[in-house]
């Protein structure tokens, strides 16, 4: 190679990385899937503005049912946001769990499974009207909610398990093990038999039976009309904030950050890697079971699309935020604008699919991932970089 | 057909007809992967592929406007993936995830809003004339294996092709050894002078292109016709990510890999007829549910995945730089 002449310039990595840089970056990646969506929507024929104001005003204005858009809006928005915030977990020590969404189905099944049994059980001993007392309803949705943890977060915890002890590779295996976990459910959903009682028995072809009117999320009512509050949606924002502090004030939290850092580091400091990241994982992957279970509890029944491709959502959502807590609040958010609000606009143009909110995500995504690079690196021309090898 | 053929003829042709993409898919993967890259895109990479080779095709009238034009938007997909993680050091995972939802949501949009503009396949004489089947003038009059493997459209040849050009680059090429070298160990590559950069980039969207070629494969196997709910790749991609391994990322293997998982795949179709046909020897195939056989090629690769790492004897394929970006100043 020339020693003499060096590329034209070279990348060098950034001391620190200042706001303003983020924020530009963000709002231009968005500006820029707008305006590609906007491309788009008008080479389709489609009026681009009135197709956004739609799905930005989810549908809300102007209708009668504007309530039921919101519990909607809602029930979309406390998975992406407890799946987010579960993966950001995981994702500070470097562990891929891209594995979200066979924890969800996992947590929803477990959950399925102790709604249907729990109720057959207490009916049998307490008889019919057990399910009327409000400590039934307590006593089910909270054990539902056990039963969506600890399944969701055994689920992940084998790849921890197995990467810990011999390396194996989780990024893959989480792949793997979620269509296991996803044909497991088909599974239980397509086979008609007098055991499976996750299905329906009025019906000849196999739907999943509606849960027990007990097993249903709680929901409060508020003073906003028909509009009632589901109750996961405070746990949700409760374990939102709780990760929040346990990330920045306590000892389990300096630990993950010290193991994501440098785990020869945390080695040294007589810190057990291996120990830290198998329970880091548990309560990443748990957490998404119980999303899983949350979400089961909220529509009443299964279903063999459950997921709402909310593991994959939230790889994207913990990233745009660069795994911190606060930020994956609002992209959940506001992704969740997106995927609800397209869903809703499509309804209005039927040319438009369902699916634009991903094409969207996609190029914000693509665009904050380019972004990135100038916040991290700086570009150093040839004569700077001579100049400062001279002067140093 | 069914009897003219057999039952047992008609499940090995099968496995063949309804799998080759799955070859494409892993032959290209295993093609990136070679580089260093994991990319986990391999579902949104062969639907863009798929739907813009398919109307380029019938608009053509062209099977060869559809290769060249599958190939290249995948080859595009490959090339975004490159730039944001080979120049811009962008995460390969969340890369690879948000190219598969990209071109997941551009599947969908562009073949929905063409809506009832879409171009049937029949319309197209030279895709319908092109995916016929071209039997091999000896070979195929071998009984009953003959019309089961030998009797296939060009593309079938094509993808078998180039999964045996793929091994024999990568094994007996200057060019191919640089490559693992790249893929293993891309600082030591760096200091004797091989371009990182070009054969990351090169491989990656070579690696797409023939990802998108799979596509094209599956749009003209589904006879061209959009449905609004299922994506015409189904899956595969992610098969394909898997088969990688269980074939342990090389390109001959991935032949008979996908003749495995080929099978499982019409298995699952087949077991009532097969159970039917031959009820004493195959009955109990009936018993068997249908979800399992479609789990058994994932299920097989996480327990490929888990022995190999457990028994780490150096013989596994895996390039050891996989998924790891290259800085050059943190050499």
């Amino acid at each position: 190679m020339n020693q003499n002449h060096g590329p034209l310039f070279r990348v060098v990595k950034r001391e620190n990385t200042r706001w303003y840089h983020l924020a530009v970056s963000y709002a231009s990646a968005i500006a820029a899937a707008l305006l590609i969506g906007a491309l788009l929507l008008s080479v389709q024929g489609v009026p681009a503005g009135a197709f956004f104001r739609d799905m930005f005003s989810l549908g809300v204005i102007g209708s009668k049912f504007a309530y039921k858009n919101v519990e909607g809006f809602i029930r979309l928005f406390i998975p992406l946001l407890i799946t987010s915030v579960a993966l950001s977990l995981a994702f500070r020590m470097r562990f891929w769990n891209v594995g979200g969404e066979g924890q969800f189905i996992i947590g929803a099944l477990c959950a399925g499974f102790v709604a249907f049994r729990l109720d057959a059980l207490l009916t049998s001993l307490a008889g019919e009207s057990w399910g009327d007392a409000v400590w039934g309803k307590l006593l089910m949705v909270v054990c539902m909610a056990l039963a969506g943890f600890f399944g969701g977060g055994l689920y992940g915890v084998i790849a921890a398990v197995l990467k810990v002890k011999y390396g194996t590779n989780e990024t893959l295996l989480t792949l793997m093990l979620n269509y296991i976990a996803l044909y497991l459910i088909l599974f239980f959903g397509e086979t008609k038999a007098s055991w499976n009682f996750f299905l329906s028995t009025e019906s000849e072809r196999p739907i999943f039976a509606t849960f027990p009117a007990v097993a249903k999320m709680i929901t409060l009512p508020t003073p906003f009309g028909r509009f009632s509050l589901n109750l996961s949606l405070i746990v949700a924002v409760l374990i939102c904030a709780g990760i929040f502090v346990y990330l920045k004030y306590t000892k389990q939290g300096y630990e993950i950050a010290v193991v994501g850092d440098s785990p020869s580091t945390a080695m040294y400091a007589g810190m057990k890697v291996g120990r830290i990241v198998i329970r880091t994982v548990f309560l990443s992957a748990a957490l998404i079971g119980l999303a899983g279970a949350f979400y089961a509890s909220s529509a009443g029944t299964l279903s063999t699309s459950i997921t709402n491709d909310v593991g994959w959502t939230g790889v994207t959502v913990a990233w745009l935020s660069k795994l911190n807590t606060a930020a994956i609040f609002v992209s959940s958010l506001f992704l969740t604008v997106l995927q609800y609000g397209s869903q809703v606009a499509s309804t209005s143009y039927p040319t438009v699919d369902a699916n634009f909110a991903k094409l969207l995500q996609g190029v914000i995504l693509f665009a904050v991932l380019a972004a990135d690079f100038f916040t991290r690196f700086k570009l150093v021309g040839r004569t700077k970089a001579k100049r400062q090898e001279v002067l140093g | 057909m069914n009897q003219e053929y057999g039952v047992f003829t008609l499940f090995l042709f099968n496995i063949v007809v309804y799998n080759i993409p799955l070859l494409y898919g892993t032959v290209g993967e295993m093609i990136t992967e070679k580089s260093g890259s994991l990319n986990l895109g391999v579902e949104g990479t062969m639907a863009v592929g798929a739907i813009f080779g398919y109307l380029a095709g019938n608009y053509a009238n062209s099977m060869l406007v559809g290769l060249l034009v599958s190939f290249v938007t995948a080859g595009m997909c490959g090339l975004l993936f490159a730039f944001l993680t080979v120049s811009l050091q962008a995460n390969q995972n969340v890369t690879g995830l948000t190219l598969t939802t990209f071109g997941l949501g551009l599947y969908f949009f562009v073949g929905k809003g063409l809506g009832a503009d879409w171009p049937a396949m029949q319309g197209a004489q030279s895709l319908t004339g092109g995916f016929a089947a071209r039997p091999i003038p000896v070979l195929s009059s071998i009984p009953v294996l003959g019309k089961a493997l030998f009797s296939h459209s060009l593309l079938v040849y094509l993808g078998i092709a180039i999964a045996v050009l793929s091994w024999w680059y990568l094994k007996h090429t200057k060019a191919g050894l640089r490559l693992r070298a790249v893929g293993e160990n891309p600082g030591a590559a760096d200091s004797v002078g091989v371009n990182i950069l070009q054969y990351k980039y090169i491989h990656l969207v070579l690696g797409s292109g023939i990802m998108g070629l799979g596509g094209f494969y599956m749009a003209l196997n589904m006879g061209g016709s959009f449905e609004g709910s299922n994506c015409w790749i189904n899956g595969y991609g992610w098969i394909s990510i898997a088969l990688v391994i269980f074939a342990n990322w090389n390109p001959v293997y991935a032949i008979f890999g996908t003749m495995v998982f080929g099978f499982f795949n019409v298995l699952q179709v087949r077991a009532s007829s097969l159970a039917y046909a031959f009820p004493e020897l195959l009955g109990w195939m009936s018993s068997i549910p249908p979800q399992l056989y479609k789990a058994l090629p994932f299920l097989i690769t996480a327990i490929v995945l888990i022995v190999s790492s457990v028994n780490k004897r150096g013989s596994s394929g895996a390039p050891a730089g996989l998924g790891l970006n290259y800085f050059r100043e943190e050499r």
